[in-house]
């Protein structure tokens, strides 16, 4: 990876960052704030998709990258399926629902960057992981 | 050259309009004004003299150094120089928000237990007041019992509360307004007592003042609430305490 | 010219292209603003056809002068004051500047241009739709723009075209800042240090990286604000609010904590604006006074400085919100403070200036006029920053006053002077020096008349967003005021087309330019 590529993805991670730290001061504020609080459920299957975004992460440490990059479209689908169940007028929900389906935008989007791109993604991608499994953490453990 | 001359013009017509102004603070009536203004006097000598500095000290530059074939000089720094104009600033910077918390700790961050307590309700686009009745509480309210033509804008339900259309307040007693909005934000300003307050939906914000000179004064909603906002205008009237005392048991009785 | 170029000189030229389109719209906004406080009740012809629901028979309805102030506000400071500075000159001028063959991502360059474009398009969308544009301000505080169509004409399809629009330019603006950043960490020319670039450099640099911060800030606000209007969630909606006597199912949302969100990036945004129009300043006072930039570390760093305590100092425009008065204490200091670094950037531009050699060419003018500007619009932070003064001063015309003469004409003056000293590379002419300095006295003149009055509307009380003036006694007495200002500001816009017409008319039969026609020593001058 040229320098050039490792620096702009880094800056996209930290913008990607920005975005989730401020979802989540905001649902943190607002959690405080209201008293309809009532935390989603997170089935098992998606803590499973966790599994998806680890596993496409030691796919790409093996240069392994389509293989890599369907594992995260399986995540995506995950992500989307269960953000479709999710009801908009309950705010612990809604919240749930902005932060996967933020994140299925992230993690799409580094699918087909591991798709086009190959090794060059690798970095986002892992970020995609992790992010991942702190938007779980977030939803399933903290809320 | 000209510019240095237009610079110095410009300021000095600033200052001119600062010194003999056509407008300006309406009268103040609550110490915490007067308090307001003494305070915004001093902030206004200060930027002032900082203003007419750097401005002076501009058109001065632009018209000695203008282009007379001279050579410039090689300075490109100094440090020391640097260094005293930033610790001023910083000092003077500093030091007016620090003398200024007074006026505001004054608003906000002190209460006085004995105030009287009435509640203030914005909707688009009119005010409207309740005062706890003779039992000294006030009764409990239901959206679904709001009934704007009725007279009950706060959907109270029972009780002996006073719903009124224009703030009164007995003069030389303090008062604590319960802000609330049923709608959207709207913003509670009366410029003679020199606050001023957002109401926001969902929340009730206290706000205290002491008014000292009875008479009527204009309350303009000023945050922007919809169409209707400039024309969201509420009235104040600061009564002498006995009138206010025979108006509140009238109104009781009715 | 290809139209999908991703070449960094066309992209900035499109960028500055798009700005000066987008200020016209602006500014004839504002003329009409103007005009209607003045006449409120005028039939005027011209309405009835630009916006037949909006002045029926011409004359013009409250909502549509909030529309048209809404539109004002955003084209101004999303599609002027954000665009032209950073990404239109930065663009073309930074790859050049540090020994870059261009910006380190083409092909993301041009993608950040389109999307811009296309985000203008969307917010212009929302004079034609159904309600016309919204009318909550630039500011979109909820509940007003949350509820949609209930809440007012121009709330419902309007105000979906305006969030839309905004989070389109947030993603714009993150591929801006994600490429000014790379391609300076990356891409400097051997033997081009941090410390060896010019200040437009670090400013373009500096803003990219607050930039990078605040939009992705932005973007999260927007996206909850349109899920609460189109998803009925309710993340800035309270429960129990009755509005045109309908109760409303949401509940618990809190209107402040989209203050805060839009805040973080909003306070950071005033200087995106600013900070490249200080780049361009500190360059041209030196180069036509023949010295070189008085304490230049010490600008570079008053640039990282202004940027770190920008994120630190959004609570400033909320003393009177409803937050909790105690962090009012701590974000006025750090307010007051911030104006340090400022008053040192005034102080080093006078010594840049003093024992030099000052020619008086067009692009100096507009940097003497910036950096008065400056002054004029500074000091009265120094009110606004108390929340003890703000309990009057707050949402006055003294805000207008400060923040127009400080963020908007300051910047615009920097966008003057950037493109009078910079034509000859753009265009391999020069601007009419004798058009360009008319232009500077009459625009200088004319911003001190409008803008300086208005401060004492403020101090009068006059309420800022009030489509009229008519309801109250205390602001029928500030109506000789108000004309004279809308004199003024006719007068300053006439005065304008003079430079538009200097423009376009100097790109074809301008003076033609040597090499280095000022005797510049950055490299985008010195090198081919």
């Amino acid at each position: 990876m040229t320098n050039v590529a490792r620096t702009g993805q880094t800056l996209l991670i930290v913008a990607s960052s920005m975005l989730f730290a401020a979802f989540t001061s905001a649902m943190v504020v607002r959690r405080a704030t209201g008293t309809d609080w009532i935390a989603p459920s997170v089935p098992v299957w998606l803590w499973a998709a966790a599994l998806l975004a680890l596993s496409a992460s030691w796919l790409v440490m093996r240069g392994l990258y389509r293989p890599a990059a369907l594992c995260g479209f399986l995540l995506v689908a995950s992500q989307i399926a269960y953000a479709a169940s999710l009801r908009m007028g309950d705010v612990a929900q809604s919240f749930a629902a902005v932060l996967v389906t933020a994140h299925a935008a992230h993690a799409l989007f580094g699918a087909c960057a591991l798709w086009w791109k190959g090794e060059r993604a690798s970095l986002f991608w892992h970020f995609a992981g992790a992010l991942w499994l702190y938007v779980l953490w977030l939803i399933g453990v903290w809320a | 050259m000209q510019v240095a001359i237009l610079i110095a013009a410009l300021a000095g017509a600033t200052v001119l309009l600062f010194v003999q102004p056509a407008w300006w603070l309406p009268e103040a009536i609550s110490a915490h004004a007067k308090n307001y203004d003494s305070h915004l006097l001093l902030t206004l000598w200060v930027i002032g003299v900082l203003f007419v500095i750097a401005q002076a000290l501009l058109a001065i530059t632009v018209f000695r150094f203008r282009d007379r074939g001279q050579q410039p000089s090689a300075v490109e720094g100094n440090h020391k120089l640097e260094l005293i104009w930033t610790t001023t600033t910083a000092v003077i910077f500093i030091g007016l928000a620090i003398a200024g918390q007074g006026i505001w700790a004054g608003v906000h961050l002190r209460s006085s237990a004995d105030a009287l307590k009435i509640e203030v309700l914005a909707k688009q686009f009119a005010w409207s007041y309740r005062y706890a009745g003779p039992d000294g509480a006030f009764a409990r309210t239901d959206v679904k019992a709001i009934d704007d033509a009725g007279g009950n804008p706060f959907g109270v339900v029972g009780g002996d509360d006073i719903i009124a259309p224009i703030l009164r307040v007995p003069a030389g007693r303090p008062v604590e307004l319960l802000l609330k909005s049923r709608d959207v934000i709207h913003n509670f300003f009366v410029r003679e007592l020199r606050i001023k307050q957002d109401v926001v939906p969902g929340m009730t914000i206290p706000l205290r003042f002491t008014a000292d000179k009875p008479g009527a004064y204009e309350v303009p909603c000023s945050e922007l609430c919809g169409l209707g906002h400039h024309q969201m205008r509420g009235t104040l009237v600061v009564m002498p305490p006995e009138e206010f005392d025979a108006w509140l048991r009238e109104g009781a009785v009715r | 010219m290809t139209i999908f170029s991703t070449d960094h000189k066309v992209i900035g030229k499109q960028y500055i292209g798009l700005s000066l389109f987008a200020v016209l719209i602006g500014m004839a906004l504002s003329l009409v603003m103007r005009y209607h406080l003045v006449h409120p009740d005028a039939k005027v012809r011209l309405f009835q056809m630009l916006w037949p629901d909006g002045a029926p028979g011409g004359q013009m309805t409250p909502e549509l002068y909030l529309s048209l102030m809404t539109m004002h506000g955003t084209i101004m400071v999303f599609f002027v004051l954000t665009t032209a500075p950073q990404s239109g000159f930065g663009n073309y001028f930074l790859p050049l500047q540090i020994g870059a063959h261009d910006m380190a991502f083409p092909v993301l360059n041009m993608l950040s241009f389109w999307t811009t474009a296309l985000s203008f398009l969307v917010l212009m969308a929302a004079f034609v739709v159904e309600g016309g544009a919204p009318l909550s301000g630039w500011t979109a505080y909820p509940p007003l723009s949350a509820l949609g169509k209930i809440a007012g004409p121009g709330q419902g399809l309007g105000q979906d075209l305006w969030v839309l629009s905004i989070a389109l330019f947030c993603v714009a603006s993150l591929m801006a800042a994600i490429n000014f950043i790379a391609t300076i960490i990356e891409l400097r020319a051997p033997g081009v240090g941090y410390f060896d670039m010019p200040l437009t450099a670090w400013a373009w640099f500096v803003t990219a990286l607050i930039s990078l911060f605040a939009f992705a800030v932005l973007l999260a606000g927007g996206i909850l604000l349109l899920l609460d209007r189109v998803a009925g969630t309710s993340f800035f909606i309270p429960g129990g609010l009755v509005v045109s006597d309908q109760i409303q199912a949401r509940s618990g949302g809190s209107p402040i904590l989209f203050q805060h969100l839009f805040w973080f990036f909003g306070h950071p945004e005033v200087y995106i604006a600013i900070l490249p129009g200080m780049g361009v300043i500190s360059t041209v006072l030196s180069v036509f006074s023949g010295k070189k930039v008085f304490g230049y570390r010490a600008m570079a760093y008053a640039l990282l400085a202004i940027g770190g305590l920008g994120f630190l100092v959004w609570g400033h425009h909320m003393f009177i919100s409803g937050m909790s008065p105690y962090s009012s204490v701590a974000f006025s200091v750090l307010t007051l403070a911030i104006g340090v670094p400022s008053a040192i950037k005034t102080f080093n531009w006078i010594a840049t200036l003093w024992g030099g050699r000052i020619r008086f060419t067009a692009a100096m003018l507009y940097a003497l006029g910036f950096v008065s500007l400056f002054i004029t619009g500074g000091v009265t932070g120094l009110v606004l920053g108390q929340p003890g003064l703000d309990l009057y001063f707050h949402d006055t015309y003294f805000v207008v006053a400060h923040f127009h003469l400080i963020m908007g004409v300051a910047a615009i003056f920097a966008i003057f002077a950037a493109l009078h000293y910079w034509f000859p590379l753009l265009y391999g002419r020069f601007l009419n020096e004798t058009l360009g300095k008319i232009h500077f006295y009459g625009t200088f003149i004319g911003v001190y008349a409008v803008f300086v009055p208005l401060h004492f509307a403020g101090i009068a009380g006059n309420p800022r967003r009030y489509p009229d003036f008519k309801e109250y006694e205390f602001l029928k007495s500030l109506m000789p005021l108000h004309v004279g200002v809308t004199h003024a500001a006719y007068s300053l816009a006439a005065i304008q087309l003079l430079f538009f017409f200097n423009y376009f008319w100097s790109q074809r039969k301008g003076k033609l330019a040597d090499k280095n026609p000022w005797g510049a020593a950055t490299r985008e001058w010195t090198h081919d």
